[in-house]
């Protein structure tokens, strides 16, 4: 363990930032795919073509390949808009944590789309005509009947697509994110330790991912306590 | 009686956690009995016929299959398995296979039977069933009336000695009811050994030799279909069958 | 900002050399990964603690953990280890498209053995009683009802897990394979025109993604006849 003296409050550092990019992409990843939810759920012809659009695409490439393009396109795009102004701009640098949460987010929320879609499909009709009956408003049912429903329904996959955002995490480390991986990549370069070093990597995403784990499946127990029979 | 009861129950209990579903049950049925059991729900009915094959373990008490006991020897088991057939409430047919498949399959992993043998018996009981043209199709392209037909057949292919039934009529369409009553009751012509857990109370007077009542999980009364419905005796078996006359 | 097409033109049929790599790193793990995952899926169905327990604890770190750590602890950190290098499978982790096999193979299993038990306990516990009823070992019920049943309700998920480990493929860039991601990326390096070659390659992989979806549709149509009124 003494090689990796030193290094901690680099890993703890890395591993902010990868709190950071999970919390900034979690809140994208609900928008992204309650957008794309809307729109596959509307009758506007073109929005449902685009949110398919959407999908296939997110869906069909790989990560790594999303990231690359945000990064790498987006500077080039920046650096073009500059120089329309300043024609001595020679290269506009894009922060990698916003390439990368951005692409993370968009990539999840792709899968983030169909979950909430299947969920709000999946709300039993009965419940919803039957708040009709009592007469419940549209807003009321919406929330006191289709919101909590639809909840309890989308969690499980929910819970699967936080653990892919953190996941993913690790691939913004090839644009030059600090977060842990890279943190080990320097480490390596002065200690010449790979196994140890990427082992504390593992470990702390193995962190990440129980503390997920364990909170949707509190929520999930909460979310289900009317499931429980009295037998 | 001991000499032709091809079912014994001794004592059986059964517990699920501290829930007793079974308490005390003595029960001889002899070759060729037909006996139908009710009672309210979670009486126990289907946990009693579910020890006689074993589906369920008892855990109290002895359970004496055609001369030999039900224990943890698994060859015991399998060998009263043979001979004990079962129809559920839910058909379970497979459903990944076609009906004729579907009455083959045990006959050719547990008998050992020819190929064309099992196929010529299948056919020949789906005759019986009056369902021959259905030999090809999957479970689910069939009426519910007619899977558990099916179901009755595939039991059939074993030769079983003994049939249980676990409420086989609960889960059909009321127009379904009676096809389903009709083999039934025409197994019973031929001298099968039946025990029908069912709520068919028209069922029970034609076809049963004796009529069981259970109420948590106890024997609570037993006797020939008349009496039984005209005199029963407990409080309880009155109250039951007055709810379930009524309708 | 313009878009290059004499680039593209120029690129893809480069980028396309790297699809037998690709392809290859996608079909090796995916069998050897379905064939790890059958084994975990029954030591961890066994009912049997110190059979389970492992399988638990192997799906937890591969499940939990970025498969690029999983590649890079299998590239760069197991030949720092004595008893790998001494051992007869050092010659598979000296080479990085073995590293890539072993860690594809290794994260796939333990989704796909999650996907088979999921299979396995979707099977109705009443058509295995019937089964039971009707004198079937354990052994026979195993065989001729719950796996042909369970494989079926698998399908749609395990399809989805292709598919992710295709998209994994493109990690083996990463330790220096040349797949066409790998590729793309020394093209993009040289021209610096990410726009051109990234999205060319993209509606490559769309292109396999269709395929693959299309295949599995097909073989999941095959299998669930039975399910169609």
């Amino acid at each position: 363990m003494d090689i990796l003296v030193g290094w901690w409050d680099d890993y703890f550092w890395g591993s902010v930032v990868v709190a950071q990019v999970f919390v900034c992409s979690l809140i994208l990843m609900i928008i992204f795919g309650l957008i794309g939810a809307a729109a596959k759920l509307s009758d506007n012809f073109i929005a449902q073509k685009l949110a398919n659009g959407y999908t296939i695409v997110f869906r069909g490439t790989p990560e790594i390949l999303v990231i690359l393009l945000l990064y790498f396109g987006s500077a080039i795009a920046l650096t073009s808009i500059a120089q329309i102004f300043n024609p001595d701009i020679k290269f506009l640098d894009v922060p990698p944590f916003w390439a990368g949460t951005i692409a993370i987010a968009l990539i999840v929320g792709s899968y983030a789309t169909e979950t909430f879609r299947g969920a709000f499909l999946g709300v039993n009709p009965g419940s919803i005509e039957a708040a009709r009956a009592l007469g419940m408003s549209n807003l009321q049912t919406f929330i006191y009947v289709r919101v909590p429903e639809m909840w309890r329904l989308a969690l499980p996959a929910f819970g699967n697509h936080m653990l892919s955002l953190v996941k993913d995490t690790a691939l913004i480390s090839i644009i030059g994110l600090n977060e842990t991986l890279f943190v080990a990549k320097q480490a390596i370069g002065t200690t010449g330790e790979p196994f140890i070093m990427y082992i504390v990597v593992g470990l702390i995403y193995l962190g990440f991912s129980t503390i997920i784990t364990l909170s949707v499946m509190g929520l999930e127990r909460f979310g289900q306590r009317h499931l429980v029979s009295s037998q | 009686m001991t000499s032709n009861a091809v079912i014994q129950m001794k004592n059986v209990g059964k517990s699920f956690g501290t829930f007793q579903a079974l308490k005390g049950i003595n029960l001889e049925v002899a070759k060729g009995e037909r006996i139908v059991v009710c009672g309210p729900s979670g009486s126990g009915k289907s946990t009693m016929i579910r020890c006689i094959n074993r589906l369920e373990k008892h855990d109290e008490g002895k359970i004496i299959i055609d001369g030999k006991e039900l224990t943890d020897q698994v060859d015991d088991i399998n060998a009263v398995r043979r001979e004990v057939g079962m129809v559920f409430q839910s058909f379970n047919l497979f459903p990944h296979m076609t009906i004729l498949k579907n009455l083959m399959l045990a006959q050719r992993l547990v008998r050992k039977t020819s190929k064309a043998e099992a196929r010529d018996t299948a056919m020949q009981l789906l005759e019986r069933v009056k369902i021959p043209e259905q030999a090809d199709k999957y479970p689910i392209q069939l009426s519910g009336g007619q899977q558990q037909r099916v179901a009755i057949a595939r039991t059939l292919c074993m030769k079983p000695k003994i049939i249980l039934f676990d409420e086989p009529t609960s889960a059909l369409d009321p127009e379904m009811i009676n096809e389903v009553l009709e083999v039934m009751t025409d197994l019973a012509r031929y001298g099968m050994t039946m025990i029908c857990v069912t709520h068919e109370m028209g069922f029970a007077r034609s076809v049963a030799d004796r009529v069981i009542f259970m109420d948590a999980g106890e024997i609570v009364e037993e006797a020939e279909p008349k009496a039984f419905f005209s005199n029963p005796k407990n409080d309880r078996t009155k109250k039951f069958l007055s709810q379930i006359l009524s309708h | 900002m313009s878009f290059d097409f004499t680039l593209i033109i120029d690129a893809v049929p480069k980028i396309l050399l790297g699809i037998g790599l690709t392809f290859q790193l996608l079909v090796v793990s995916a069998v050897l990964g379905l064939v790890l995952a059958i084994g975990i899926m029954l030591m961890r169905i066994s009912g049997k603690w110190y059979l389970s327990w492992p399988a638990q604890i192997y799906i937890y770190i591969f499940r939990g953990t970025p498969i690029l750590v999983q590649i890079f602890i299998v590239y760069y950190g197991f030949p720092q280890l004595e008893f790998i290098r001494e051992s007869f499978i050092w010659p598979l982790f000296r080479d990085p498209f073995g590293c890539a096999i072993v860690a594809l193979t290794l994260n796939t299993g333990a989704y796909v053995s999650e996907i088979l038990r999921g299979g396995v306990m979707g099977v109705d516990r009443g058509i295995l009683e019937a089964g039971t009823a009707l004198g079937l070992s354990v052994r026979q019920r195993f065989i001729h009802l719950t796996s042909p049943i369970a494989i079926r309700l698998a399908l749609p998920a395990y399809g989805n897990d292709v598919i992710s480990l295709l998209k994994s493929t493109a990690l083996a860039s990463t330790i220096t394979l040349a797949d066409m991601t790998g590729i793309a990326r020394t093209i993009v390096a040289q021209t610096f025109a990410p726009y051109e070659i990234f999205i060319s390659l993209a509606i490559i992989y769309m292109i396999l993604t269709w395929i693959l979806q299309k295949s599995l549709g097909r073989v999941e149509r095959h299998l669930g006849r039975y399910m169609q009124k």
